[in-house]
């Protein structure tokens, strides 16, 4: 593949994305009760807990599809997002957003592909008219992005033609086709039918291993603990604990950990 | 004395052709002006300017709560007491076009909040501002479903353009009224004029009855 899809696993210390003491409510409800979390360029973080815990709150202030009430955040050293924005600011913080949003690509759980264009129409779309690529340049990273999650005989499609799985591999390649620098993975797998689990996060772990720096929201715990550098457990808006998935499936320390993967692993 | 008289209908077709083609006409000018004009009453509806939205909100009660045929002489009988002087197609045009345009609007807006907040979620999350995501995702889909309920305005549109006739706009019912004031053959000329109206109507009815079908169906069954 080309090597637009970010640097390659640089064990640099480089931070792609730092969140410190982030808070959001919705109303009275308090859903993030100030996180703090980094993640290392090329790293593969996974957010673990039960729902309502916050885990895709998190994900969706990163790229301000919520925004938080207090706290930062910082991509790949730039501040996205920081309390405190008076009015001023934000009017002209639109363009930021959409900066921001750009830079790093998200995946939904319920692949949420523009069912009116084809499986192409959808990838190009973003690169043609947001990044203003040529037509033809983004058609022809877009078919490299199909061959790379194996939809290459599936480009005119439309998303209705296709199963779960491969909705949510054109989801993938269409987040890619904007050369983000970390991709946000939000419960990817958990719409989808068991057999169909694997086709995702096989494309998934290959994007981790081209050194992707990733941040996924998931339930996949074998997925979590044969990819992840780091896991992370979230419960009731706050980071309860978080280690190398040795530790926290090996050893997790917190009671709260311990009882959560003991009711979703079922020993 | 024969009810319905052939030779009477066969003598008078011609100008009551000239008017039908006339109602057709009037139909279609508003047809494009509104598509367009509701369009922008909606997305000005649903802005976050506030004069913006109650101006709209104001302009769609006032339409919805007034007659059309009021609206209709008060645009060419009231205005140019203020010195607004529209002649008498263009008087039918302006009317036809801001009553239709407040009910199309609606349509639209019901069009555009039946597009899920994960199709917003998708085209933001790529960067893309929401006047972008409104232009290339959320309308295509949601003018796609308000195809059918545009179609029905559209065929009760036809019919109540006749209304423009205490306008003095001649389509085909006005001119139908003018023959009849000189021969008096009212059961000829209404019923002809009658069948014409259906003759456009009733096929149109059917058309849209189809395009129901197809925009039911998926996307991608459409090109098959």
């Amino acid at each position: 593949m080309s090597g637009s899809q970010g640097p390659p696993p640089d064990r640099s210390e480089r931070l792609m994305l730092e969140i410190q003491d982030l808070h959001k409510y919705f109303g009275d409800l308090h859903v993030l009760r100030g996180i703090n979390l980094s993640v290392k360029v090329g790293e593969v973080v996974c957010v673990i807990g039960p729902s309502g815990s916050g885990k895709s709150t998190l994900l969706r202030c990163i790229n301000h599809l919520e925004v938080a009430q207090r706290g930062c955040i910082r991509i790949d050293g730039q501040i996205a997002y920081r309390d405190g924005n008076d009015e001023k600011s934000r009017a002209h913080s639109n363009r930021r957003i959409a900066a921001v949003r750009a830079e790093v690509g998200m995946v939904f759980q319920h692949f949420n592909l523009f069912p009116h264009l084809t499986v192409i129409g959808n990838i190009v779309e973003a690169p043609v008219h947001v990044l203003r690529r040529s037509p033809e340049a983004a058609r022809r990273r877009a078919m490299e992005l199909l061959g790379q999650v194996g939809l290459a005989d599936k480009a005119s499609a439309y998303p209705e033609e296709l199963s779960g799985g491969q909705q949510q591999r054109a989801a993938i390649a269409r987040a890619l086709a904007m050369d983000p620098k970390a991709m946000l993975f939000d419960e990817a797998t958990s719409a989808l039918d068991p057999e169909l689990i694997h086709e995702v996060l096989s494309v998934m772990r290959d994007l981790a291993e081209r050194g992707m720096t990733m941040l996924v929201v998931t339930h996949e715990m074998n997925f979590a603990r044969q990819v992840a550098a780091r896991v992370i457990f979230m419960d009731e808006g706050r980071i309860v604990e978080e280690g190398t998935p040795q530790q926290i499936f090996g050893a997790p320390s917190e009671r709260r950990t311990q009882e959560f993967l003991r009711n979703v692993l079922g020993h | 004395m024969e009810l319905f008289n052939p030779a009477i209908a066969l003598a008078n077709l011609g100008p009551l052709l000239a008017g039908l083609l006339l109602t057709i006409e009037l139909t279609f000018v508003v047809i494009v002006l509104s598509l367009v004009f509701a369009l922008l009453v909606a997305l000005g509806g649903m802005s976050r300017i506030r004069p913006l939205q109650w101006l709209v909100k104001a302009y769609i009660e006032a339409i919805r709560g007034t007659p059309l045929l009021l609206q209709l002489v008060y645009i060419y009988y009231v205005l140019p007491e203020v010195g607004i002087r529209l002649n008498s197609f263009t008087a039918g045009v302006v009317a036809l076009t801001l009553n239709y345009s407040a009910y199309i609007s609606e349509v639209y807006r019901g069009g555009i909040q039946a597009i899920s907040r994960g199709q917003h979620d998708a085209a933001a999350a790529l960067g893309m501002t929401g006047a972008l995501a409104m232009r290339r995702i959320i309308l295509p889909q949601a003018i796609r479903l308000v195809i059918p309920s545009l179609g029905n305005y559209f065929i009760s549109l036809f019919k109540d353009t006749a209304l423009c006739s205490v306008v003095s706009i001649q389509e085909v019912l006005f001119t139908a009224q003018i023959l009849a004031a000189q021969n008096f053959q009212y059961f000829t000329l209404y019923t002809v004029v009658g069948a014409m109206y259906f003759a456009v109507s009733f096929p149109a009815a059917r058309l849209v009855g189809y395009l129901e079908r197809v925009t039911r169906a998926g996307y991608a069954r459409r090109r098959r």
